[in-house]
């Protein structure tokens, strides 16, 4: 059954205006024909984007006048903001990774000097966690269980 | 820069919270004497040491986060976590003055007439004032939404319009219940019932006043551009002690405006 003129649905509103903005200014700068490509590109882009961790850099000052995290972010948020941009980790802030345990697939342990605390929960809901240093070179494996874990180099971002 | 190789804040040596608890021991002290003795000089001192903390405390804390970028995600979650214990604290707190009134309401004493409202008490007319004051603190929830959105949409001028009118709200909302105060036919000292009545609104005109400060200091930030469309927690944790503050009101007219009349 026909249900008439149905707009499709825009999911992200606030993408759609600040592109098409975007493009107002664009227009008037540099002519129509890189304006019209851009205008596609953009709109390539704000469709597509939702699935990519890298957003496209809306220009928060020159669409709205509120400034984005990526143009005014600074410190430590503004490097851990870029670090997960490139799907990094640097500072520890999610679940360490999930690893099989055995000797092809040991738990990488990231750490920034030669040694590194673990604590094993050998099985899950123990309530006993077996602590143990974790040195460079060979993997370990724990006392308990036996997983194996191995010392990673990690560079701090400067 | 050798640094730490953890996200959190571990925040630089500071002399707030000591002139904080000084203010603290010359407020307690300073009332004590004005009671007794009525010199007001201990309180004032300590009314200045306070306002002086809170604005060099909380000004250090937008220089940590906003111009330094100290707060990352998980400083930021530690921020709304306590922001939310702060206000649950303040729940309770009135929780206290609602048990005071319905203890008293609703078994009214013999000295009372054995009725509430007690017997001899004019009460105010809730479909008046206290009903416009209701509408006027809705209206400001939705501006202040209104504003939050804005702000996340980056929508520069209406986040200013926006929330300007919602402490424009809040100060009208003040001096509407400064109004019915000043023509209230009853005092606090009119028994339980003004007891009840006083220390429940009063508080409640006060949490009013700080929450209007609170989002007036926002809109300072917003004009001065600290606000960015992803991180606002400043303006959140305004908005949400607002909407407590109006949440308070609703039960505040349904108890003791309405059904207490």
């Amino acid at each position: 059954m026909r249900s008439g003129n149905q707009l499709p649905k825009k999911k992200k509103k606030v993408k759609y205006y600040t592109s098409s903005a975007c493009c107002q200014l664009y227009f008037r700068l540099e002519g129509e024909m890189a304006a019209r490509l851009l205008l596609r590109s953009s709109i390539r882009a704000a469709t597509t984007c939702r699935a990519a961790p890298v957003p496209i850099l809306t220009r928060g000052m020159a669409a709205g006048g509120i400034p984005t995290d990526e143009e005014q972010a600074t410190g430590l948020e503004k490097i851990v903001m870029k670090a997960a941009q490139q799907g990094a980790d640097p500072y520890s802030m999610l679940k360490p990774k999930e690893y099989a345990g055995s000797k092809a697939d040991p738990h990488l342990v990231p750490s920034i000097t030669t040694k590194r605390i673990v604590g094993c929960v050998c099985e899950e809901d123990n309530t006993a966690v077996v602590w143990f240093w974790l040195h460079q070179g060979e993997a370990q494996r724990c006392p308990s269980c036996g997983s194996h874990y191995k010392l990673v180099p990690h560079e701090l971002p400067h | 820069m050798a640094h730490q190789a953890h996200a959190y804040h571990m925040v630089d040596p500071s002399p707030w919270p000591l002139t904080g608890a000084i203010a603290a021991l010359l407020l307690t002290s300073g009332t004590a004497v004005w009671f007794h003795f009525h010199s007001l000089t201990l309180l004032t001192m300590g009314n200045i040491l306070l306002l002086l903390t809170m604005y060099q405390w909380w000004r250090d804390i937008i220089r940590e986060g906003t111009f330094q970028g100290h707060h990352t995600p998980p400083v930021q979650k530690g921020l709304r976590y306590g922001m939310i214990l702060f206000i649950t604290s303040e729940v309770f707190f009135f929780l206290g003055f609602f048990w005071a009134f319905y203890h008293s309401s609703l078994a009214p004493t013999p000295e009372l007439g054995g009725c509430w409202p007690p017997t001899g008490i004019i009460t105010l007319d809730p479909f008046e004032v206290p009903l416009l004051n209701t509408a006027v603190l809705l209206a400001s929830g939705v501006t202040v939404t209104w504003a939050h959105h804005s702000i996340m949409e980056g929508e520069r001028k209406q986040a200013i319009q926006s929330l300007t009118l919602t402490i424009l709200l809040g100060f009208y909302f003040t001096f509407l219940q400064g109004m019915e105060y000043y023509e209230a036919p009853f005092t606090i000292a009119d028994g339980v019932y003004g007891s009840t009545f006083f220390v429940a609104t009063g508080f409640h005109g006060l949490h009013v006043i700080i929450g209007s400060t609170f989002l007036a200091v926002c809109l300072l930030r917003q004009v001065q551009y600290h606000f960015t469309s992803e991180h606002h927690f400043g303006f959140e944790a305004a908005a949400w002690y607002w909407h407590f503050v109006d949440v308070v009101w609703l039960f505040l007219y349904v108890s003791i405006y309405w059904w207490g009349s």
